[in-house]
Protein backbone atom coordinates (compact mmCIF):
# COMPACT_ATOMS: atom_id res chain seq x y z
CA UNK A 1 0.00 0.00 0.00
CA UNK A 2 1.25 3.28 -0.78
CA UNK A 3 1.56 5.00 2.32
CA UNK A 4 1.98 8.83 0.86
CA UNK A 5 -1.76 8.54 -0.62
CA UNK A 6 -3.08 6.84 2.32
CA UNK A 7 -2.51 9.85 4.69
CA UNK A 8 -3.50 11.71 1.21
CA UNK A 9 -6.85 9.90 1.62
CA UNK A 10 -7.58 10.32 5.39
CA UNK A 11 -7.02 13.74 5.15
CA UNK A 12 -9.51 14.23 2.34
CA UNK A 13 -11.97 12.02 3.90
CA UNK A 14 -12.24 13.22 7.62
CA UNK A 15 -12.03 16.87 6.31
CA UNK A 16 -15.28 15.81 4.34
CA UNK A 17 -17.19 14.07 7.23
CA UNK A 18 -16.15 16.94 9.92
CA UNK A 19 -17.14 20.02 7.59
CA UNK A 20 -20.28 18.48 5.68
CA UNK A 21 -21.39 15.84 8.52
CA UNK A 22 -20.05 17.31 11.53
CA UNK A 23 -18.74 13.68 12.34
CA UNK A 24 -15.69 13.69 14.28
CA UNK A 25 -13.20 10.72 12.98
CA UNK A 26 -10.62 8.57 15.03
CA UNK A 27 -8.38 6.64 13.26
CA UNK A 28 -8.40 4.00 16.38
CA UNK A 29 -11.30 1.67 16.11
CA UNK A 30 -12.84 -0.22 18.48
CA UNK A 31 -14.17 -4.16 18.15
CA UNK A 32 -17.38 -2.66 17.76
CA UNK A 33 -16.48 -0.21 14.93
CA UNK A 34 -14.11 -2.55 13.37
CA UNK A 35 -16.80 -5.56 12.44
CA UNK A 36 -19.74 -3.38 11.99
CA UNK A 37 -21.82 -3.95 9.30
CA UNK A 38 -21.90 -1.78 5.81
CA UNK A 39 -24.84 0.49 5.33
CA UNK A 40 -24.44 1.62 1.95
CA UNK A 41 -21.07 1.56 -0.95
CA UNK A 42 -20.52 4.01 -3.35
CA UNK A 43 -17.89 4.61 -6.13
CA UNK A 44 -16.42 7.92 -8.32
CA UNK A 45 -14.43 6.56 -11.13
CA UNK A 46 -11.81 9.24 -12.67
CA UNK A 47 -9.60 9.85 -15.79
CA UNK A 48 -7.12 11.87 -16.89
CA UNK A 49 -3.37 11.92 -16.07
CA UNK A 50 -3.92 8.68 -14.02
CA UNK A 51 -7.72 6.41 -13.95
CA UNK A 52 -9.04 4.52 -10.97
CA UNK A 53 -12.26 4.53 -8.96
CA UNK A 54 -12.67 5.21 -5.49
CA UNK A 55 -14.69 3.71 -2.95
CA UNK A 56 -16.62 4.58 -0.11
CA UNK A 57 -18.23 1.85 2.42
CA UNK A 58 -19.57 3.25 5.39
CA UNK A 59 -20.73 0.89 8.18
CA UNK A 60 -22.37 0.38 11.63
CA UNK A 61 -25.35 2.78 11.43
CA UNK A 62 -23.03 5.83 10.03
CA UNK A 63 -25.23 6.70 6.75
CA UNK A 64 -28.37 7.51 7.93
CA UNK A 65 -26.73 9.92 10.81
CA UNK A 66 -24.37 11.65 8.47
CA UNK A 67 -26.97 12.21 5.50
CA UNK A 68 -29.49 13.79 8.65
CA UNK A 69 -26.28 15.54 9.64
CA UNK A 70 -25.72 16.78 6.46
CA UNK A 71 -29.81 18.04 5.64
CA UNK A 72 -29.67 19.30 9.03
CA UNK A 73 -32.81 16.99 9.97
CA UNK A 74 -33.38 14.87 13.50
CA UNK A 75 -35.40 11.95 11.96
CA UNK A 76 -33.04 9.93 9.38
CA UNK A 77 -33.72 11.27 5.88
CA UNK A 78 -35.24 8.66 3.17
CA UNK A 79 -33.13 5.62 1.26
CA UNK A 80 -32.83 7.68 -1.69
CA UNK A 81 -31.44 10.67 -0.01
CA UNK A 82 -28.86 8.02 1.92
CA UNK A 83 -27.87 7.24 -1.29
CA UNK A 84 -27.13 10.78 -2.51
CA UNK A 85 -25.41 11.24 0.17
CA UNK A 86 -22.94 8.96 -0.09
CA UNK A 87 -22.28 9.55 -3.71
CA UNK A 88 -21.47 13.18 -2.57
CA UNK A 89 -19.29 12.04 -0.59
CA UNK A 90 -17.23 9.74 -2.38
CA UNK A 91 -17.14 12.35 -4.88
CA UNK A 92 -15.78 15.43 -2.38
CA UNK A 93 -13.05 13.12 -1.15
CA UNK A 94 -12.33 11.74 -4.55
CA UNK A 95 -12.37 15.47 -6.18
CA UNK A 96 -9.65 16.37 -3.07
CA UNK A 97 -7.93 13.69 -3.23
CA UNK A 98 -6.29 13.69 -6.70
CA UNK A 99 -4.09 16.83 -6.52
CA UNK A 100 -2.23 14.48 -4.03
CA UNK A 101 -1.67 12.09 -7.22
CA UNK A 102 -0.67 14.45 -10.01
CA UNK A 103 -0.60 17.77 -8.97
CA UNK A 104 -2.76 20.74 -8.70
CA UNK A 105 -2.76 22.05 -12.17
CA UNK A 106 -3.88 18.37 -13.26
CA UNK A 107 -7.17 18.15 -14.88
CA UNK A 108 -9.22 15.10 -14.12
CA UNK A 109 -12.82 14.08 -15.13
CA UNK A 110 -14.74 12.21 -12.35
CA UNK A 111 -17.87 10.22 -13.70
CA UNK A 112 -21.10 10.51 -11.54
CA UNK A 113 -20.96 8.39 -8.15
CA UNK A 114 -22.53 5.04 -8.16
CA UNK A 115 -24.30 3.75 -5.30
CA UNK A 116 -24.18 0.18 -4.75
CA UNK A 117 -26.21 -2.67 -2.12
CA UNK A 118 -24.25 -3.06 0.79
CA UNK A 119 -23.34 -6.77 -0.41
CA UNK A 120 -21.28 -5.36 -2.72
CA UNK A 121 -19.28 -4.00 -0.46
CA UNK A 122 -16.41 -6.84 -0.90
CA UNK A 123 -13.77 -6.52 -4.12
CA UNK A 124 -15.27 -3.45 -5.71
CA UNK A 125 -12.20 -3.96 -8.28
CA UNK A 126 -12.16 -7.93 -9.29
CA UNK A 127 -9.12 -8.39 -9.28
CA UNK A 128 -7.02 -5.20 -8.12
CA UNK A 129 -5.52 -4.39 -4.70
CA UNK A 130 -6.29 -1.03 -3.50
CA UNK A 131 -3.59 1.16 -3.87
CA UNK A 132 -4.32 2.85 -1.11
CA UNK A 133 -6.85 1.78 2.17
CA UNK A 134 -8.00 3.64 5.11
CA UNK A 135 -10.26 2.75 8.07
CA UNK A 136 -12.38 6.10 9.66
CA UNK A 137 -13.80 5.53 12.95
CA UNK A 138 -17.50 7.84 13.11
CA UNK A 139 -19.72 7.30 15.98
CA UNK A 140 -20.57 3.67 16.98
CA UNK A 141 -19.12 2.71 13.23
CA UNK A 142 -16.74 3.50 11.03
CA UNK A 143 -16.13 4.55 7.04
CA UNK A 144 -13.48 2.81 4.58
CA UNK A 145 -12.13 4.20 1.62
CA UNK A 146 -10.55 2.11 -0.89
CA UNK A 147 -8.78 3.54 -4.23
CA UNK A 148 -7.97 1.58 -7.24
CA UNK A 149 -5.44 2.87 -9.77
CA UNK A 150 -5.97 1.29 -13.31
CA UNK A 151 -2.77 3.44 -14.72
CA UNK A 152 -0.39 5.48 -12.67
CA UNK A 153 0.47 9.15 -13.45
CA UNK A 154 3.77 8.16 -15.37
CA UNK A 155 1.73 5.50 -17.30
CA UNK A 156 -0.92 8.16 -18.44
CA UNK A 157 1.66 11.24 -19.99
CA UNK B 1 -35.00 43.71 -1.51
CA UNK B 2 -35.71 39.79 -0.85
CA UNK B 3 -33.18 38.07 -3.33
CA UNK B 4 -34.64 35.42 -5.93
CA UNK B 5 -32.06 32.67 -6.00
CA UNK B 6 -31.30 29.71 -8.07
CA UNK B 7 -29.26 26.43 -7.20
CA UNK B 8 -28.03 23.98 -9.13
CA UNK B 9 -26.54 20.25 -8.34
CA UNK B 10 -27.69 16.93 -9.11
CA UNK B 11 -26.94 16.00 -5.69
CA UNK B 12 -30.38 16.27 -3.42
CA UNK B 13 -28.63 16.54 -0.53
CA UNK B 14 -26.12 19.02 -1.88
CA UNK B 15 -28.96 21.57 -2.67
CA UNK B 16 -30.23 20.98 0.64
CA UNK B 17 -27.32 21.76 2.49
CA UNK B 18 -27.33 25.48 0.24
CA UNK B 19 -30.60 26.12 0.92
CA UNK B 20 -30.25 25.61 4.59
CA UNK B 21 -27.22 28.12 4.32
CA UNK B 22 -28.63 30.38 2.71
CA UNK B 23 -31.78 30.63 5.50
CA UNK B 24 -28.99 31.14 8.05
CA UNK B 25 -27.77 33.70 6.30
CA UNK B 26 -29.07 36.57 6.65
CA UNK B 27 -30.20 37.75 3.45
CA UNK B 28 -33.50 38.37 2.81
CA UNK B 29 -35.00 35.48 0.32
CA UNK B 30 -37.27 35.44 -1.89
CA UNK B 31 -38.03 32.60 -4.48
CA UNK B 32 -35.49 29.73 -4.01
CA UNK B 33 -35.20 27.51 -7.29
CA UNK B 34 -33.88 24.26 -7.74
CA UNK B 35 -32.01 22.58 -10.73
CA UNK B 36 -30.47 19.11 -11.31
CA UNK B 37 -28.56 19.81 -13.88
CA UNK B 38 -27.76 23.13 -16.39
CA UNK B 39 -30.45 22.16 -19.12
CA UNK B 40 -33.13 22.66 -16.45
CA UNK B 41 -31.37 25.52 -15.16
CA UNK B 42 -31.62 27.51 -18.25
CA UNK B 43 -35.11 26.86 -17.44
CA UNK B 44 -35.50 28.55 -14.54
CA UNK B 45 -33.62 31.37 -15.83
CA UNK B 46 -35.99 31.90 -18.62
CA UNK B 47 -38.86 32.07 -16.82
CA UNK B 48 -38.06 33.40 -13.48
CA UNK B 49 -35.88 36.45 -12.45
CA UNK B 50 -33.09 35.42 -10.55
CA UNK B 51 -30.40 37.20 -8.33
CA UNK B 52 -27.54 34.71 -7.40
CA UNK B 53 -27.32 31.41 -8.69
CA UNK B 54 -24.84 28.71 -7.04
CA UNK B 55 -23.69 25.96 -9.62
CA UNK B 56 -21.47 23.11 -9.19
CA UNK B 57 -19.22 22.19 -11.96
CA UNK B 58 -19.80 18.59 -12.79
CA UNK B 59 -23.43 17.61 -13.52
CA UNK B 60 -25.10 15.35 -16.04
CA UNK B 61 -26.87 16.72 -19.03
CA UNK B 62 -25.06 20.30 -19.19
CA UNK B 63 -22.12 20.76 -17.22
CA UNK B 64 -21.34 24.10 -14.67
CA UNK B 65 -18.76 25.57 -17.44
CA UNK B 66 -21.34 25.10 -20.17
CA UNK B 67 -24.01 26.79 -17.98
CA UNK B 68 -21.87 29.51 -16.97
CA UNK B 69 -21.12 30.38 -20.76
CA UNK B 70 -24.72 30.00 -21.96
CA UNK B 71 -25.49 32.25 -19.10
CA UNK B 72 -23.03 34.88 -19.67
CA UNK B 73 -23.67 34.88 -23.45
CA UNK B 74 -27.42 35.69 -22.78
CA UNK B 75 -27.76 39.51 -22.91
CA UNK B 76 -30.78 38.95 -20.30
CA UNK B 77 -28.81 36.89 -17.38
CA UNK B 78 -25.13 38.10 -18.38
CA UNK B 79 -24.46 39.84 -15.08
CA UNK B 80 -26.08 37.29 -12.57
CA UNK B 81 -24.14 36.90 -9.99
CA UNK B 82 -22.79 33.17 -9.23
CA UNK B 83 -21.13 31.16 -7.11
CA UNK B 84 -19.26 27.73 -8.07
CA UNK B 85 -19.13 25.62 -5.59
CA UNK B 86 -17.55 22.11 -6.71
CA UNK B 87 -15.28 19.29 -5.65
CA UNK B 88 -12.82 20.53 -8.54
CA UNK B 89 -9.24 20.73 -7.12
CA UNK B 90 -7.57 20.90 -10.13
CA UNK B 91 -5.68 24.99 -10.30
CA UNK B 92 -5.97 25.35 -14.05
CA UNK B 93 -10.17 24.39 -14.28
CA UNK B 94 -10.53 26.85 -11.27
CA UNK B 95 -8.65 29.45 -12.81
CA UNK B 96 -10.49 29.40 -15.86
CA UNK B 97 -14.36 28.95 -13.94
CA UNK B 98 -12.75 31.98 -12.11
CA UNK B 99 -11.86 34.09 -15.36
CA UNK B 100 -15.46 34.13 -16.48
CA UNK B 101 -16.32 35.90 -13.43
CA UNK B 102 -17.61 33.76 -10.96
CA UNK B 103 -16.45 33.42 -6.96
CA UNK B 104 -15.92 29.77 -6.20
CA UNK B 105 -15.93 27.94 -3.02
CA UNK B 106 -15.01 24.37 -2.69
CA UNK B 107 -16.39 21.17 -1.52
CA UNK B 108 -16.02 20.28 1.25
CA UNK B 109 -17.45 23.47 2.93
CA UNK B 110 -18.48 24.91 6.29
CA UNK B 111 -21.35 26.59 6.26
CA UNK B 112 -19.46 30.05 7.41
CA UNK B 113 -17.22 29.73 4.39
CA UNK B 114 -20.48 29.37 2.45
CA UNK B 115 -22.37 31.89 3.98
CA UNK B 116 -19.21 34.79 3.64
CA UNK B 117 -18.95 33.94 -0.54
CA UNK B 118 -22.98 34.21 -0.32
CA UNK B 119 -22.75 37.75 1.56
CA UNK B 120 -19.56 39.07 -0.41
CA UNK B 121 -21.01 37.98 -4.47
CA UNK B 122 -24.99 39.89 -3.25
CA UNK B 123 -23.06 42.91 -1.39
CA UNK B 124 -24.92 42.17 1.78
CA UNK B 125 -23.63 43.75 4.61
CA UNK B 126 -23.37 41.28 7.43
CA UNK B 127 -24.81 42.49 10.76
CA UNK B 128 -23.66 39.61 13.18
CA UNK B 129 -19.81 40.30 11.87
CA UNK B 130 -20.27 44.15 12.29
CA UNK B 131 -22.24 43.77 15.94
CA UNK B 132 -19.60 40.49 17.13
CA UNK B 133 -16.50 41.55 15.13
CA UNK B 134 -16.01 38.04 13.73
CA UNK B 135 -17.64 35.37 12.75
CA UNK B 136 -14.84 33.11 13.28
CA UNK B 137 -15.51 31.88 16.60
CA UNK B 138 -19.18 31.41 15.82
CA UNK B 139 -21.51 28.43 14.24
CA UNK B 140 -24.62 27.37 12.66
CA UNK B 141 -26.47 24.89 14.29
CA UNK B 142 -27.37 22.52 11.28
Amino acid sequence: MNEKIAKALYRAAALTFEELGFMFPSQDLDPLQKFAPVDGVASVDFQGPCEGRLVVRLAGGVLPVLTANMMGELEAPSENMQNDAIGEIANIICGNLLPSLAGVKQVFHLDPPTTRPARDAVAPVTGLAPEAEVQIGLEEGRADILLFLTSSPGQQQ
Amino acid sequence: MALNVLIVDDSAVMRAIVIKTLHLSGLALGQVYEAKDGEEALRVLDENWVDLSLIDINMPVLNGVDLIDRIRQNPETADLSIIVVSTESSETRIENVQRKGVAFVHKPFTPETLREAILRATGVIDERKDSEGSISGGSFDF
